[in-house]
């Protein structure tokens, strides 16, 4: 029950931007604040109260069969894969709320559009049901075209437009891959049933079935060969999109990846694992090549984490329990790491007046806090240790190169990488000599713009130290799918 | 023999039937009551509407004139649709037929239609369809011509008649050699006839009667006159015709081939899947070159009827229930976002261009188009996914490997739709408004209708689960 008020909490927020017809700005951003803050406080309520045991807790499963005769139900629950995004989409949609300084315009619509991006992505993480999984995975998709394409900069009917069209084929292929699944193995399209049967088809039938949603999936991510529509949209949007699109919409492909693929179809997907690792050194590797050439601050960002997106793909092809626990804390990292240093791009532009690196400079000298939080973004990118993204970098590596050695060691190199255009950018743009002229006045980010960036900084250091404070939540549900696959 | 229980079978039909006369006799003896008369016609489909829903709750069934004529689950789902549409075209034409002053005949003919369609669904018997087919589709071609002020209204009307007679002919003679090879018109006779291979005499009718219907609801490659029709038309005319008559004729023919021919199967869904899989292309990629919102729905209509003959291929094996459910859900869906869409052509224009700009000027219409247009790709959990999920489903469990080529192309068919509705989304949300783009006056009715269908396409998901539980339990089976 718990679960289902606080999927749908973002409803009243949509109602409540529809009725505030004549208020003034103030008033809009402070309610879309509280609305935002409920579903945020209600899954601390969560972890703080059933952390321990996730699955034992029957107040946060709901179930009940919807269409009978086909087996489709509406069943939702949390378990350990699904709490830490589920917690970051909370968290990341208010820090949006915060980070939205830059939306001027229609700024009720923004909001309301924004809330319903964040039913479909709570519910995405609590869905217990393939046919719901999907319905809230399509549910992000309509509202992020709409905020990138309205509000995003004169690039953004061009990146919205091939942004829908390349993830409705993926998903609509995902889909096609989910209905077979479901019909062949019952009918029966509940997630907890699916994984305690472990793969009842035959293998054939698994591997035709998997290859749809493999695909689908890996474009969601997106895989490399698939990412080209990525990087338009990322550039082109506000920057509070940037938080919810890099922070979330990718995992929503290694999520479906980690509590779909693998554990309903382990023999299907096995044969593909090899690859899905070889996808991931690719995105690690390229990511940071083409990174270290972007002129453009935001594009370095955005490929950045394109990359590092690579160490889940690593994690979960490795099918151990390190690898898997480091893929799904890799998810929460990553996208505490990409949410800062996106909204600190957008404080930087803001006040330079311009994203390209060879143009920025002495940040640091100028804006201490904004300079410092890029520094301790960018070591966090890098993974460094004790920063959170360390823990769980360094997990997937080492779970990779247990069972694909050339991938892990590969994989470790493209750390080496990221090091040098990282340390290149943060020496180019928060110290030496400043460059421009605007800069010369720019204060401080001010406490707005530090109300949406110290939180996830915080949090990248705690979890750095502290790592079992979420390794602890998810290590049960890891276990259950390496039951499911007959790993170790 | 005729009982006081025939008359309870037919109160839908008589409902429908004594308001279309009163309608017309308003308009009479009372000329220029136009408010009065589309009242009574707007009263006249919801009391239908309320009689069909009596009837369905306390599961009222029966078989009249002979077993001619069938009064179940089934037919009275297909009575419900035809009544909802009918009611939002009854208040979508209030204000222009208002204005040219033949609101009383124009109404009469939609409530004609709609008689014609709910006999449809009813009937059991071939030549009682071939009535059935025709009391739906002649009013219909003047409604399509009923536009007096626009040259296109006649010129679209003249090609629907045209093409709609010789629809006919073809139709006729179907089931004329289908009554010749089996020996009786009543589809539970043929049954027990065509209990093996058809004879060479039955297949040729067999394909005539496709060839017919595929007519009727537009299916490749009989679809031309759609687009010149459905742009001619008045909008409630195109709106109404593209649902009601063909929910109904798709009706009819699921009951003719699982009533009349279910062991001839292997034959009717192979020609059923070729013409869905044809159908769907050829929509889909002439709706891609049209500036004109009014063509590409005219396509898109031919585009979905390919969909909906994608569950008829799937009528075999285990997916038969599964099929019938996903032609029931689809109709509705239909209905709902469809007809939406149309109407909102009332209230913003037919060019691509002046949807521009409508999110920042008129909001609630924007976000209504925004719905039907994304219901009509297929994105969850609006009302046009759950038709086509239900198809692919229905294909899964069906085995066939022509059904999993169909479905197939049904996927490739929903991302190749995106392009051309989602133009209108872009036009709407991120283009600059069209200076002096006023509200027009007078839209009141038109306006509930579009919202009361974007509300209707947005909950849809909370039909799915009864609709889904009706049709297990209908006579088809």
């Amino acid at each position: 029950m718990i679960t289902t008020i606080t999927i749908f909490l973002p409803l009243v927020g949509v109602l409540l931007m529809f009725l505030l017809r004549s208020a003034d700005e103030r008033t809009v951003r402070y309610t879309a604040l509280g609305v935002a803050a409920a579903p945020l406080l209600l899954s601390l309520y969560v972890y703080f109260v059933h952390g321990s045991d996730l699955r034992g807790a029957p107040l946060l499963t709901q179930s009940f069969e919807w269409v009978s005769s086909l087996g489709i139900g509406y069943r939702v629950g949390l378990d350990g894969l699904g709490f830490g995004m589920f917690f970051l989409s909370a968290l990341l949609t208010l820090i949006a709320v915060v980070a939205s300084w830059d939306i001027r315009e229609n700024l009720r619509q923004y909001f309301a559009i924004l809330f319903v991006a964040e039913i479909g992505m709570l519910g995405v993480f609590a869905a217990q049901d393939l046919i719901l999984f999907y319905v809230f995975f399509e549910i992000t998709l309509i509202p992020m075209y709409l905020l990138v394409g309205v509000w995003g900069d004169e690039n953004r009917r061009r990146a919205a437009t091939r942004f829908f069209i390349y993830t409705f084929l993926g998903s609509t292929t995902m889909l096609a891959g989910f209905l077979a699944l479901g019909i062949l193995s019952g009918p029966e399209f509940s997630v907890v049933t699916l994984t305690e049967a472990g793969g009842t088809l035959s293998r054939a039938a698994q591997v035709a079935i998997a290859v749809p949603i493999l695909l689908g999936l890996l474009i969601k991510v997106p895989a490399v060969p698939f990412h080209s529509w990525l990087l338009d949209v990322y550039v082109s949007s506000p920057t509070s999109t940037n938080v919810v699109l890099s922070g979330i919409l990718p995992k929503l492909g290694t999520y479906g990846l980690i509590k779909i693929a693998v554990p309903l179809l382990p023999q299907g997907v096995e044969p593909f694992l090899p690859y899905v690792a070889i996808f991931g050194v690719i995105n690690i590797i390229y990511g940071a090549f083409v990174a270290f050439m972007q002129p453009d601050l935001k594009a370095l960002v955005a490929y950045s984490s394109i990359g590092t997106l690579g160490f889940i793909l690593l994690g979960i092809s490795s099918g151990n329990a390190l690898g898997l626990n480091g893929a799904v804390m890799q998810q929460v990292t990553h996208g505490l790491y990409s949410a800062l240093l996106f909204i600190l791009v957008g404080i930087i532009a803001a006040r330079a007046g311009t994203r390209r690196i060879d143009e920025l400079g002495g940040l640091a000298a100028r804006m201490p806090w904004a300079g410092g939080l890029l520094v301790l973004g960018a070591l966090a990118a890098m993974g460094v240790p004790g920063l959170a993204v360390f823990v769980s970098e360094f997990m997937s590596i080492m779970g990779g190169f247990e069972t694909f050695p050339v991938q892990g060691v590969l994989a470790a190199l493209g750390i080496v990488l990221g090091a040098v255009y990282l340390l290149h950018m943060v020496r180019r743009v928060a110290f030496g000599p400043i460059e421009r002229p605007a800069l010369q006045e720019a204060g401080d980010a001010g406490p707005i713009e530090m109300a949406a960036i110290v939180p996830l900084a915080t949090l990248l250091v705690v979890l750095g130290v502290f790592p079992s404070l979420i390794v602890s939540v998810q290590r049960p549900a890891v276990e259950a799918v390496l039951a499911a696959i007959g790993g170790s | 023999m005729v009982t006081g229980q025939t008359f309870v079978g037919l109160l839908p039909e008589i409902v429908v039937f004594l308001f279309s006369i009163t309608v017309l006799m308003v308009g009479v003896f009372f000329p220029r009551t136009t408010g009065l008369t589309t009242g009574l016609a707007a009263c006249g489909t919801l009391a239908t509407f309320v009689v069909t829903v009596v009837l369905l709750a306390v599961r009222f069934e029966g078989n009249f004139f002979g077993n001619g004529y069938v009064v179940d689950d089934f037919a009275l789902y297909f009575k419900l649709i035809v009544a909802v549409s009918a009611f939002f075209a009854v208040l979508a034409a209030a204000r222009w037929s208002g204005e040219t002053g033949d609101a009383p005949e124009y109404l009469n003919l939609i409530l004609s239609v709609a008689l014609g369609g709910m006999l449809l669904v009813s009937m059991r018997d071939l030549f009682g369809i071939f009535v059935a087919v025709e009391l739906a589709t002649i009013p219909s071609y003047a409604m399509v011509a009923f536009d007096r002020s626009r040259r296109e209204s006649s010129e679209g009307g003249m090609k629907y008649l045209l093409t709609g007679m010789i629809a006919s002919s073809i139709l006729l003679y179907g089931i004329v050699l289908i009554y010749g090879a089996g020996g009786s018109a009543n589809l539970g006779d043929l049954g027990q006839t065509f209990s093996g291979q058809l004879s060479p005499v039955a297949l040729l009718g067999l394909v005539l009667l496709i060839s017919g219907f595929a007519f009727k609801v537009s299916a490749a490659p009989f679809h031309f006159w759609t687009p010149d029709a459905y742009q001619g038309a008045p909008t409630s005319a195109a709106a109404f015709l593209s649902v009601a008559p063909k929910a109904a004729i798709f009706a009819t023919l699921l009951r003719i081939f699982l009533e009349g021919m279910r062991e001839a199967a292997t034959t009717w869904t192979v020609v059923l899947a070729v013409l869905a899989i044809m159908t769907m292309f050829v929509g889909n990629l002439l709706a891609l070159r049209q500036r004109n919102v009014r063509r590409m729905l005219a396509y898109s209509s031919v585009a979905h009827s390919g969909y909906i003959l994608a569950a008829f291929a799937a009528l075999q094996g285990a997916g038969l229930q599964t099929a019938i459910q996903a032609v029931l859900i689809y109709s509705a869906a239909y209905l709902t976002m469809n007809m939406g869409a149309f109407l909102v052509i009332d209230l913003v224009g037919e060019e691509a261009k002046s949807y521009n700009g409508l999110f920042t000027t008129r909001p609630g219409v924007a976000l209504s188009m925004f719905v039907f247009m994304a219901a009509l790709v297929g994105i969850p959990p609006l009302s046009g996914f759950w038709g086509k999920a239900w198809i692919i489903l229905a294909g899964v469990q069906s085995g066939s490997i022509l059904v999993y080529v169909t479905v197939g192309a049904l996927v490739v068919n929903s991302v190749l739709s995106v392009p051309y509705y989602f133009g209108i989304i872009r036009n709407m949300f991120f283009e600059e408004p069209v200076t002096g783009a006023e509200e027009p006056k007078g839209l009141g009715a038109a306006k509930f209708s579009v919202y009361a269908l974007a509300v209707a396409t947005t909950l849809f998901i909370f039909f799915i689960g009864p609709l889904a539980a009706l049709v297990g339990a209908s006579g088809l089976l």
